[in-house]
């Protein structure tokens, strides 16, 4: 479209905008040629299996900081509608058909979810501090309710996380729902690019009548009910439902999918396919490190590097992109 | 209310004392003013004395604490951006309002972008937005090299044009442009003032803020003059000359640091 721009310029644009599937070839195929069985059709599909209940969380972290804001709670938002729902369908009415977990735990995510966004949207605290209050709060409460685990999760809960339809895991199909949804969402409607818009610049975003209480309300209840199917997920994959089901590394391993993934901090730029890349880096490095014998201390230590790496790789090419944006501003690559 | 005068019109816009607190800042005191149709008014005052927030009410961004707003002769509650536009009152604020991550043709229409398809299945209507967008611009006679770009690319005179190009496609009867040539080059100045003049061929009215006199003088058929919150002088462009609005802004502000009713 525009002329002014040069080949060499486009190239470079096309491996800008797309570096996150760069390096994860690059980091896939190094794994494959350490490690012996480490590209195989099954360690891919290990790969996406493990990458699915994370990835909702990277999705709906990507989300809110997509809208300009955070969200430390979401992993407890997991754990504790897992629990709740958990305590509810299986110890404290036993009778209840398991589906109705299925719909209950997404609907009670949106609910906690909520309550970020009413403090947030309408009572105007920091998103920083709201949600670190009720990340306290969710993970005590779901200690309150079970210091242990539930075993015996009816078949139902377990479907989604950790059934499978011809042999593949069903969670992979979830999260790839979810995720082109969710692309659709951010890119073709309003609501999307309201969103993008609230993050970009919300005082802009007010002038033009976008009612940005509505909008946090509605960003953060969508992040919680996402994380509610996370749990679910999760409660497939664990086949139980641990007091810990979503604690540890997994906030962390939300914030820095988005990021990997090409998700602003600073909001209003990112898109659901670059945190899929970022997801399936995480996965990737994951599961590689797992394989070698490295002991698990020094492999949470080699997953930080790894990221910091990431994140600076990201700097650079996010500068790199705009001086090439600067010098011919015609059409973005990333226009959706 | 007063009551309706049956031989004359009702001005497009009245204000009648309106009023507005930041916690203990009296921002606008008893603020009355009157718009007719098609009329430019060019509201002038220094820094501080209440342009921007008697903007913000006028546009739905903030609520009045007190005091009337007539639409058309009749008394409308302007509790929204929305109502605001709904009332057919566009903005084009002081910081052009535009989002650099979204590109130019999203820009001009966001918040009230076409779509189509119906209930949950409603997109936006992309290829619309980037054709509109793209004659909207050449009828500005901008040159943004593609609708596509990301609006912080875009120059001050180019965002400013983006801001414009939105009040011109929405046929508003009232088009508010705070301070839309701060901050611009000469290029972008003559834009903006052929766009007011446009405007008022169109008999559209336009409420024009600025502190830059020449500006103002140039297209303004009326001025208001405001200081600390209140409205000092009205006067006809025949009757005051550039010199004259220099005089009174200054004067006015001097004049303004004297008591005033409802200060401590």
């Amino acid at each position: 479209m525009d002329g002014a721009r040069t080949i060499v310029e486009r190239a470079q644009l096309l491996v800008v905008e797309n570096l996150i599937w760069a390096i994860l070839v690059a980091v896939f195929l190094a794994f494959s040629i350490a490690l012996p069985h480490f590209f195989t059709l099954q360690n891919v599909h290990f790969i996406l299996y493990v990458a699915s209940a994370i990835g909702l969380l990277v999705f709906a972290e990507s989300l809110v900081l997509i809208s300009g804001s955070m969200d430390l709670s979401i992993a407890h938002v997991a754990g504790l509608s897992s629990m709740l729902v958990g305590a509810l369908t299986i110890q404290w009415i036993p009778g209840m058909p398991g589906w109705t977990g299925i719909v209950l735990i997404v609907v009670v995510g949106a609910m906690l979810g909520s309550v970020n966004g009413t403090l947030i949207g309408w009572l105007g605290i920091n998103p920083f501090l709201a949600t670190l209050s009720t990340f306290l709060m969710y993970d005590w409460l779901t200690f309150c309710i079970n210091r242990g685990a539930i075993s015996r999760v009816s078949p139902a809960l377990t479907f989604l996380g950790g059934g499978r339809i011809l042999g593949v895991f069903v969670a992979i199909a979830v999260m790839l729902a979810v995720c082109a949804l969710l692309g659709f969402v951010l890119t073709r409607t309003r609501f999307g690019g309201w969103v993008k818009a609230m993050g970009g610049n919300p005082q802009a975003a007010q002038m033009l009548g976008i009612n940005l209480p509505w909008m946090n309300f509605w960003v953060f209840t969508i992040a919680g009910a996402l994380s509610g199917l996370s749990g679910l997920l999760f409660i497939g994959y664990l086949a139980s439902i641990p007091s810990t089901i979503a604690g540890g590394d997994d906030i962390f391993l939300a914030f820095a999918g988005a990021i990997i993934g090409g998700v602003s901090l600073k909001g209003g730029e990112g898109s659901m396919a670059g945190a899929l890349g970022g997801v399936l880096l995480l996965g990737v490095i994951d599961t590689g490190t797992a394989m070698t014998l490295i002991q698990p201390a020094v492999r949470g230590f080699l997953n930080g590097l790894i990221l910091l790496a990431a994140i600076l790789v990201n700097k650079y090419r996010l500068e790199l992109r705009d001086r090439i944006l600067a010098a011919h501003p015609g059409t973005s690559g990333a226009a959706v | 209310m007063s009551a309706p005068d049956p031989g004359r019109p009702p001005p497009l816009l009245s204000l009648r004392g309106i009023e507005k607190w930041y916690g203990e800042v009296h921002a606008l005191r008893g603020v009355t003013l009157q718009v007719a149709r098609g009329e430019v008014l060019g509201l002038i005052g220094d820094n501080g004395a209440g342009k921007s927030t008697l903007i913000k009410v006028v546009s739905g961004v903030v609520r009045r604490d007190g005091g009337q707003v007539l639409w058309n002769g009749r008394e409308v509650a302007l509790r929204s951006v929305r109502e605001a536009q709904a009332l057919g009152i566009e903005t084009v604020h002081q910081d052009r309002a535009v989002v650099g991550t979204l590109d130019v043709a999203r820009n001009v229409f966001l918040g009230r972008e076409p779509t189509r398809g119906i209930g949950l299945f409603r997109v936006l209507d992309r290829r619309r937005m980037a054709r509109d967008a793209q004659a909207l611009l050449r009828d500005l006679r901008l040159h943004i090299p593609s609708v596509h770009q990301e609006a912080r690319f875009c120059s001050g005179g180019e965002m400013q044009g983006v801001a414009i190009a939105r009040a011109m496609h929405y046929q508003a009867s009232l088009v508010i442009l705070d301070e839309p040539t701060t901050a611009l080059a000469v290029t972008g100045v003559q834009t903006v003032l052929r766009f007011i003049r446009r405007l008022r061929q169109e008999g559209i009215a336009c409420l024009f803020v600025t502190h830059n006199l020449h500006d103002v003088h140039a297209v303004a058929d009326r001025f208001v003059v405001m200081a600390r919150g209140a409205v000092v002088a009205s006067l006809r462009r025949e009757e005051a000359s550039v010199d004259d609005l220099v005089r009174l802004q200054l004067g006015s502000e001097a004049a303004g640091r004297g008591p005033l009713p409802g200060t401590a």
